[in-house]
């Protein structure tokens, strides 16, 4: 079991019977520090998505299903084409890589997870840390050097997130795929 | 969903977390629900001594008691009072329902002739864009069933604001005669108010921002009188005080030079409400006091419920900017600067702004009495709720 607050996007989760992907996740903070999680899923099963928001400390739980480290190859539209150590091949629907696609840049090194239901790719999990170059922000607004003042970013891959207000274009920084969060410059 | 109809009731569990806040919340609205919508509504509260502050008929020793059309029942864990399940159950504020109360649930979910009850987590009120978002999700349930999401809040995508339907009219037939709230006044035991001197409530946190408005007030030309209840807010002002915040007793005047310092009973919401009426400003906290302040139609200044990493700013200034959305910029600045400085702290930043204040009383008191119809986008929070259960 994880609480709603870890469950990453690519985790699988038993619903009602039914094991979902998880697409995408929000965290929220409620009243009195309280986080509230939102998830995108798609049910592997019947194809089909919904919406669902939890307490951050809601147990969930989580399935293991098999996953394979793999890194990513190329892009053949619609599919994401994802290789193992042994170089067998493994397409992933766009849909079921959920933000983790805002993330996916040719020549990407990062070891990501592949998991399989029933012998299908149905998703991919980025690792925890991973580094892009910052295609687009704007110039400093305030000159602050303390890295409490943000300003949104474009990355790599087309992911946009909220970053320390003296990052520049060009720069790479570090994001925690968790929760998209900016860490640091690199 | 009629009044009486044994298994068509709707049960609220409220857990009491601080004195008033939850509780104030979850009692305005079963009241609401029992009244303006004739529902048969169990409130059940996990603290019944702090509900007695702003109901002083209330017994806590007494497990199963009735006011205002909703039956009170004691929250003891685990449940000691039967529980049986009705058309609705919510949990206030992401409390966790009793065990035994989700078992019945879970039971009848996997009874193929019964049908639990619709379980709604009723959330804190943010104006925080994410609310649009998540409000009416469901929240699938490991164990099958489903909960869903109920979001207040300050636009046509949320689940509205509490207010009853009555309100506006009440306040502005109190408003219209300025003998009520100098009869509010005796009735509350204050003495040496005038009629044209400056009346501001503080029912905030503790914070050091009081201390400079008192020092500002006491040098104000105009007569001021703060009137604050025995509590939190009392803390920060022990310099100002003649005995220990343990000692004082309600009805007490603490003079300095033009500022008095009154110290109020404890009053149920309907006197609360008045109160807020019939001042010039009001300083709120939490969540109730913070959307009655509103419904006042008077400035006010929200001590916001503090949270890890200073989130409750990100909070504060989604607030003040659906409050200012149709606001002049220099009037939005003196505002939402004095709220900034309020909640973190800064007494200079205080000073400078409560002084600004003076220059805008007019459009920000105009402000305030168009805000509530344009806060509650037609629809109050109880009459979506109710549509809410009705579409589900």
């Amino acid at each position: 079991m994880k609480t709603a607050h870890e469950i990453r996007p690519g985790n699988v989760i038993m619903l009602n019977g039914s094991p979902w992907v998880v697409q995408k996740t929000e965290t929220t903070r409620s009243g009195r520090n309280a986080a509230i999680v939102k998830l995108k899923l798609k049910n592997v099963l019947i194809d089909s998505s919904t919406e669902s928001t939890f307490k951050g400390e809601d147990k969930l739980e989580d399935i293991i299903l098999e996953r394979l480290e793999c890194t990513y190859s190329y892009f053949a539209d619609p599919m994401f084409v994802f290789m193992d150590s042994e170089y067998n091949q493994y397409d992933v629907e766009a849909d079921n890589l959920g933000d983790a696609a805002a993330y996916i840049v040719d020549g990407m090194e990062d070891v990501c997870h592949v998991t399989f239901y029933e012998g299908k790719a149905i998703s991919v999990e980025l690792p925890i840390t991973i580094a892009r170059e910052v295609t687009y922000t704007e110039p400093s607004a305030r000159g602050d050097t303390s890295g409490k003042v943000m300003k949104p970013a474009t990355v790599s891959g087309g992911a946009t997130l909220s970053v320390a207000d003296f990052v520049k274009t060009g720069d790479m920084i570090e994001i925690d795929t968790r929760t998209n969060e900016f860490k640091k410059r690199v | 969903m009629t009044a009486g109809s044994e298994n068509q009731h709707w049960d609220i569990f409220c857990a009491v977390v601080d004195n008033y806040g939850d509780i104030g919340v979850t009692w305005r609205l079963a009241r609401q629900l029992a009244h303006e919508y004739q529902l048969s509504i169990n409130l059940w509260v996990d603290d019944l001594h702090s509900f007695s502050h702003i109901l002083p008929q209330l017994n806590p020793a007494n497990p199963v008691q009735c006011f205002h059309g909703v039956e009170i029942r004691q929250w003891n864990t685990p449940l000691d009072i039967p529980f049986s399940p009705g058309r609705v159950i919510i949990e206030a504020f992401a409390c966790d329902l009793p065990t035994n109360v989700l078992e019945r649930l879970i039971e009848q979910h996997q009874s193929a002739g019964e049908k639990p009850p619709l379980w709604l987590n009723l959330e804190y009120l943010s104006a925080e864009t994410w609310v649009d978002g998540c409000h009416a999700l469901p929240s699938l349930q490991t164990s099958g069933l489903k909960k869903f999401f109920y979001f207040p809040g300050f636009t046509s995508k949320t689940g509205g604001l509490i207010c009853e339907k009555e309100l506006s009219s009440q306040r502005e037939r109190w408003q219209s005669n300025p003998n009520h709230k100098m009869a509010l006044f005796e009735q509350l035991g204050l003495s040496g108010i005038e009629q044209d001197d400056m009346l501001i409530s503080i029912f905030s946190y503790e914070t050091p921002a009081l201390e400079a408005l008192c020092e500002l007030w006491q040098s104000s030309p105009q007569k001021i009188h703060a009137l604050l209840p025995l509590g939190r807010a009392l803390n920060s002002l022990s310099r100002w005080l003649p005995c220990t915040v343990e000692d004082l007793v309600s009805g007490q005047k603490i003079v300095h030079k033009n500022l008095t310092l009154h110290i109020l009973p404890m009053t149920d919401q309907q006197d609360f409400d008045r109160l807020l009426w019939s001042c010039d400003v009001n300083i709120v906290r939490g969540e109730d006091s913070f959307l009655r302040a509103q419904w006042a139609a008077k400035p006010m200044i929200w001590h916001i419920y503090p949270q890890e990493d200073d989130y409750h700013l990100i909070k504060l200034e989604a607030f003040m900017q659906v409050y200012c959305d149709n606001l002049a910029p220099e009037i939005t600045k003196i505002w939402s600067k004095l709220n900034l400085a309020f909640n973190i702290d800064d007494k200079k930043m205080v000073n400078t702004y409560w002084q600004k204040l003076n220059s805008v009383n007019k459009p920000l008191l105009k402000h305030a009495q168009e805000w509530p119809i344009h806060a509650l986008n037609d629809a109050d929070l109880a009459s979506r709720l109710v549509q809410f259960v009705k579409n589900s």
